[in-house]
Formats: structure tokens, C-alpha cells, sequence
């Protein structure tokens, strides 16, 4: 979780990691998941972060995802480095190699 | 090798079966992911940056080429394609999902395998020199000891929460090729003055964010004392290990605030309280454990190769990668996993498959994962020693880097890892890259470097004698170095130089520092030597000279 440097200012994104295959995912603007950063719902609205919230929990209830958290965005991006990271995935992963193979 | 009786596959049975169960509850919700956590630790199962991660035991980093295989098989049907050995010679798997785990245990347990104790506040995975039982230099196989260390502290109910997770290394040979004196314990098998042979105990060493180099506990222990010594050891860092900080939990912290004088003092009252006839392991059962770990029949009058007649690629992977072994004509071979462009320690199950072949051919069937994240065959004979590099060019496994410049230890970082705060992999390829020719690599000779993501050390950059460590700062990574690092028997921490690099000033940096020493050095000098005779200062500002 990195919910310890998480401000709670400015355009917020709920991110979470899907429980079955762990990956990385995203509330989206129809307040699904989505595995893609670029679908992601960026608001500050406080009545829809409430709600974001609300679905969040009641996914992680219906074991849908696990360890969903608000994080920080500047300019449509992840503020801190680790979440900008995770929306793109390892830099570098052996499997990309045996792939091009 | 040690292969399960009936009570061990019962008992690896029963924990899939039940982890099975445990998975089944919490897909459909009736097992809480604060309820599941524990439980898929235990198991070695992992949520990392990304996924998943399932961290496979391979008992001190020895397997048979069949569990070889069935890692293979692992990364083949439940992952990428590929595995990861760690720095604690294990196996980790990066892209599991959860529903498979189960399978994978299943599939493992087929082969005698697990992943019990591979995460959480308990006695890790023994690990060992990889070369025991057919290093010149040792006084005795030390598996076997570490096989009765396994089967003490596996689910041991006293030890299973622990103030913080607890590593053992052993090693027989004075040349400390496990790092014993970097473990929260440290085992050295060897004889006292009478000609005995027993253990020197080696306690409150470690890595992480606060680096300590382990001190004697007892220097010479009686064979039959051990399991009760470590039991009293145990008893006292349960008893007086830090709870309320994380940070402070490591045995290293009560060593260093207790004093070794009273922290021994207080192992040997709780040594001398304890009744050693409830868990001291007598000569018999030491010999019947010793049979599973008989050396091979070794054939006599081999003939060494003729290496005038062999391809010059051969004779430098020759040099650099296969050492002498205690019988007389055979060798010792070390399969680097440091291709330049992968990622240290990763193995493709083509390699895997590879490999347990070799050592079906040319190695009794056994083979070893080692703390530097390579792999090795034990026990070749010379007169092979060109069918197995065959082998492994066909392999794309003839690195011929073992304990150069480009032989680097390198975590996951943030590629992966969850706690890391920087990458590490593309800077151990972008060393690699810089320092890629051999010619260059012997000239420079011995060197370790190793790099961490994160100050958490799994890269054990602290005692590297390059040593990196990756930070981020603003959205910014940077890498601090530290020189002068030992993993051995004259083990130190590494000195920190001062302010950070980008990962390209790194690399040049790195470079200055590595030329500086090769027109400093006298003689045969190997790196530490020429740094420790010149100090600090002389390496500090060519590493901060501008290129």
C-alpha cells in the first residue's frame, strides 16, 4: 500500500490489484476497473471520491480486488514515482525477451 | 541428497491440501484478504508491484535435476517461461495467478518441493556453500547439518512468530563462500585443537538498512550440542527481541544493544537450563541424515582434458568459470546466469531443462543454486568438462564472468519488488554492458558488484566490494555507492562515498573507479586489496572526478 505518502490533494485515482491475478487495475470513469492507467478516473470532485471509495470497499467486499487506495495525480499522471511505475509495468521483464524469440 | 520420508511428504501433503482450502475460502469470500494475508505467506506466495510472486524453498540451494525440471514445468504452465534465483538460493516465479498456486504446490510436493518459510517472522531457508560436499577445502559436507537445521526449525511452534524473520547460513571451508558472518546466524564447521570436529557459532551479522558484521557466539561447539545451542539462542531473541519496531526486530539489534559479552551470557544460563536430551541430535542420527548426502563414486585415472587442442572461448570459460575439486580428476562448474542482457539470475526453463540434462549426464543427477545467482554442477569430470560447455553454449549459458566484473548480484527492484524505491536490473545490465568484453573482465579480475533497490539490501550491496544501492528523490531515481564491501571470511561493510548518480554518471563512475584501481594495483592485487591499501579517500575522488 502506499497510502503513507498519499496527500488527498488534488486529482485523485483509486488503484487497487485485481485478487485473482494481482495485476494492477484502476477505477474507471464508469466506475469499473480497468487494467489500463489511460482509462482511469481522475476527479476532485469530493461527492465522487466518496463514492469511489464506497465502490472500492464493496469490491475488495466482493473479492473483486484487494488493497484498493486513493493515490495523487499531476497532470493526468501518478504524483509519486512507485505509481507512475506501476502503470506501465516492469521496464524490463526476461519474459518479453523469450517471447521475441 | 536428502529425499522426504513418509512424516515430510505427509506433512507437505497436508499444507498444499490445506492452502488449497485456505485459497478456495478466499475467492469466494469467506476468508478476508487480512485473514488470507498470513496464510498465502506462509506459503511463500507474495503480492508484489505488480502480481503475484510465489517464492519457491530450494533447502540449501541443492536440487536434483528432476526438481530442476519441475521448475521448469512451473514457469512453463503457470507463469512466463522463466525463474528467479534469489540471493537466498531460492526460486521466485513473477507472474503467478492465485487460483494456480495450489496446482503449483501440488506439483512441486510431486518433486519434494515447497514454499513453506520463505516469508514471514521465521527461520528461513538454510543456505550453504554451494560447493559443500565437493570443495577441496572443507572439513566436511555441511548439508547435513543444515538438513537437521531444516527439519528443527520447520514449523518449530515456539519459533514460528518471531520478533523478525531469521536467516542461517553454513559453511565447512575457511573460505566463506555463504556469507555466514552476514546472517542472523552463521555456522562454520571445523576442528578445534584436539583434532574434533564441531561448529563455530557466528551470531548478530545481517544486512538491511542497518549493517552488521556477525560476532562469535561460541567458537567451538561440541557436534551434539547444536540444536540445543540454537534452541537456547532462539529462546533468548524471542524473549528479548524488539517487538514495537520493525525496524529494531533483527537479532543484530539485540546483539549490538545487549553487548555480545551479555548476550552470550545470557544464551549460555538458557544453554545450560535446557535438558539437551529433549532435542540433541546424537552421532547416529547424524550419520543415518549424512547417508543422503554420500559423496558420489568417483572414477579414478581420469585423464585431464588437453586444453592446447581446445577453442580459446572454451579455455577462458575454463579459467574463469570451473574450479578444483576434492577428487582428483574432477571439477567444479559454475554456470553464470549473468548474460548482459537479462536480468541477473533469471534462468528461461529451455536453459532449466538444459541444465538438469547436464547434470544428468555429467553430474550424478544434482545440482546448485547459488547466493550469487548462478547455478552449479558439483561434480564433472575434467575429461567432460567440454561436453558440458557444448551443452551450454547450446544453451546460451557459456558466460564465462564468475567472480568478474559482470558475475554482479542484483535484486529485483522496482521492476517487481513492491518495497523497492529504484531499479536495479537496468542498471546491473547497463554495468555489464559497459564492462562486456572478457579480455577486460580478467584483466580487471576479482570483483563483486552488487546493487539494491532499496535499502531493505536484498542485493547485499553493502558488502559488494562495488557496492550500489538505488533511492528515488522526487520522481527521480539516484544510486549511492559504497566501496570496499567483503561477503567473505574477512567480511566488512562497504564504505559510503557520499552523494548519489544518475544511473549514466553511475555507470562512468564506476568506470573511472575500475581503471583507477587497475593502474594503482601491485602485483596480483585484487581490488579490495589495492582500495584497502590506499583508503577511502584516493577512490572517493576519482569516483567524483568529472569524466
Amino acid at each position: 500500500m502506499s497510502t503513507l505518502k498519499h496527500k488527498g490533494k488534488g486529482p485523485q485515482a483509486m488503484t487497487a490489484n485485481e485478487l485473482v491475478s494481482g495485476l494492477s487495475v484502476w477505477m474507471t470513469t464508469d466506475l469499473n476497473w480497468s487494467r489500463d492507467y489511460a482509462d482511469a478516473l481522475l476527479t476532485e470532485d469530493e461527492t465522487l471520491i466518496e463514492k469511489m471509495d464506497e465502490i472500492a470497499k464493496a469490491a475488495e467486499q466482493a473479492n473483486t480486488v484487494v488493497g484498493a487506495y486513493f493515490i495523487d495525480t499531476v497532470d493526468a499522471k501518478p504524483a509519486r514515482y512507485r505509481e507512475r511505475f506501476r502503470t506501465h509495468g516492469p521496464s524490463y521483464d526476461t519474459a518479453d525477451l523469450i517471447s521475441e524469440s | 541428497m536428502y529425499r522426504y520420508d513418509e512424516f515430510d511428504a505427509e506433512f507437505v501433503h497436508s499444507r498444499v491440501a490445506q492452502f488449497r482450502d485456505q485459497v478456495v475460502r478466499r475467492l469466494d469470500g469467506r476468508l478476508s484478504e487480512a485473514e488470507f494475508r498470513p496464510l498465502r505467506l506462509m506459503n511463500g506466495l507474495y503480492l508484489q508491484l505488480h502480481a503475484y510472486m510465489l517464492r519457491v524453498a530450494v533447502p540449501y540451494g541443492t536440487l536434483r535435476s528432476d526438481q530442476l525440471r519441475m521448475l521448469a514445468h512451473l514457469a512453463d504452465k503457470y507463469d512466463k517461461g522463466y525463474g528467479h534465483v534469489t540471493t537466498r538460493q531460492n526460486m521466485q516465479f513473477n507472474w503467478p495467478v492465485l487460483s494456480d498456486v495450489p496446482e503449483m504446490l501440488t506439483d512441486l510436493a510431486s518433486v519434494d518441493m515447497h514454499a513453506i518459510q520463505t516469508s514471514g517472522n521465521c527461520i528461513r531457508n538454510v543456505t550453504c556453500d554451494p560447493y559443500a560436499g565437493a570443495a577441496a577445502d572443507e572439513i566436511e559436507d555441511p548439508r547435513p547439518m543444515a538438513e537437521l537445521i531444516r527439519q528443527w526449525s520447520m514449523l518449530h511452534p515456539e519459533f514460528a512468530f518471531l520478533p523478525r524473520k531469521f536467516k542461517i547460513a553454513v559453511t565447512a571451508s575457511s573460505q566463506d563462500r555463504a556469507m555466514i558472518k552476514g546472517h542472523d546466524i552463521g555456522i562454520q564447521v571445523l576442528r578445534n585443537e584436539a583434532g574434533e570436529v564441531g561448529y563455530h557459532i557466528i551470531v548478530g551479522g545481517g544486512l538491511g538498512r542497518t549493517p552488521v558484521i556477525g560476532q562469535t557466539l561460541r567458537a567451538f561447539l561440541p557436534k551434539d550440542d547444536l540444536l540445543p545451542y540454537l534452541e537456547a539462542t532462539m529462546r533468548v531473541y524471542n524473549r528479548f527481541g524488539r517487538r514495537d519496531n520493525k525496524y529494531k526486530a533483527r537479532i543484530k539489534i539485540l546483539v549490538r544493544e545487549t553487548g555480545i559479552e551479555d548476550f552470550t551470557r545470557l544464551v549460555e544460563d538458557e544453554f545450560a537450563a535446557l535438558d539437551p536430551s529433549d532435542i540433541a541430535v546424537g552421532a547416529a542420527e547424524r550419520a543415518r541424515i549424512a547417508t543422503y548426502f554420500a559423496s558420489p563414486t568417483f572414477e579414478t585415472g581420469i585423464k585431464p582434458l588437453d586444453m592446447e587442442s581446445q577453442p580459446e572461448a572454451f579455455r577462458k570459460w575454463v579459467d574463469t568459470n570451473v574450479v578444483a575439486h576434492a577428487a582428483p580428476g574432477y571439477a567444479i562448474v559454475n554456470i553464470s546466469l549473468k548474460d548482459p542482457e537479462r536480468a541477473p539470475g533469471d534462468v528461461t526453463t529451455e536453459q532449466m531443462r538444459a541444465v538438469a540434462d547436464l547434470a544428468d549426464a555429467h553430474s550424478f543427477g544434482e545440482l546448485r543454486f547459488t547466493h550469487q545467482q548462478n547455478m552449479v554442477l558439483a561434480h564433472v569430470r575434467q575429461d567432460a568438462l567440454r561436453a558440458v560447455w557444448d551443452g551450454l553454449v547450446a544453451a546460451d549459458l557459456e558466460d564465462a564472468n564468475i567472480n568478474l566484473i559482470g558475475d554482479i548480484i542484483c535484486c529485483p527492484g522496482m521492476d517487481f519488488c513492491a518495497l523497492a524505491t529504484a531499479r536495479s536490473i537496468p542498471v546491473a545490465q547497463a554495468i555489464a554492458e559497459r564492462f562486456d568484453d572478457h579480455d577486460r573482465q580478467q584483466a580487471i579480475g576479482e570483483m563483486q558488484i552488487k546493487i539494491s533497490g532499496c535499502i531493505n539490501a536484498c542485493g547485499h550491496h553493502h558488502v559488494g566490494h562495488i557496492g550500489i544501492l538505488g533511492l528515488e528523490k522526487a520522481g527521480v531515481e539516484f544510486y549511492q555507492v559504497t566501496l570496499g564491501g567483503d561477503a567473505t571470511q574477512t567480511a566488512a561493510i562497504g564504505d559510503k562515498m557520499g552523494a548519489g548518480f544518475s544511473q549514466e554518471e553511475l555507470v562512468d563512475g564506476i568506470e573511472r573507479i575500475v581503471d583507477f584501481y587497475v593502474g594503482a594495483r601491485e602485483h596480483d592485487e585484487r581490488f579490495l586489496d589495492t582500495y584497502r591499501r590506499l583508503g577511502t579517500e584516493a577512490f572517493k575522488e576519482v569516483l567524483y572526478a568529472s569524466a
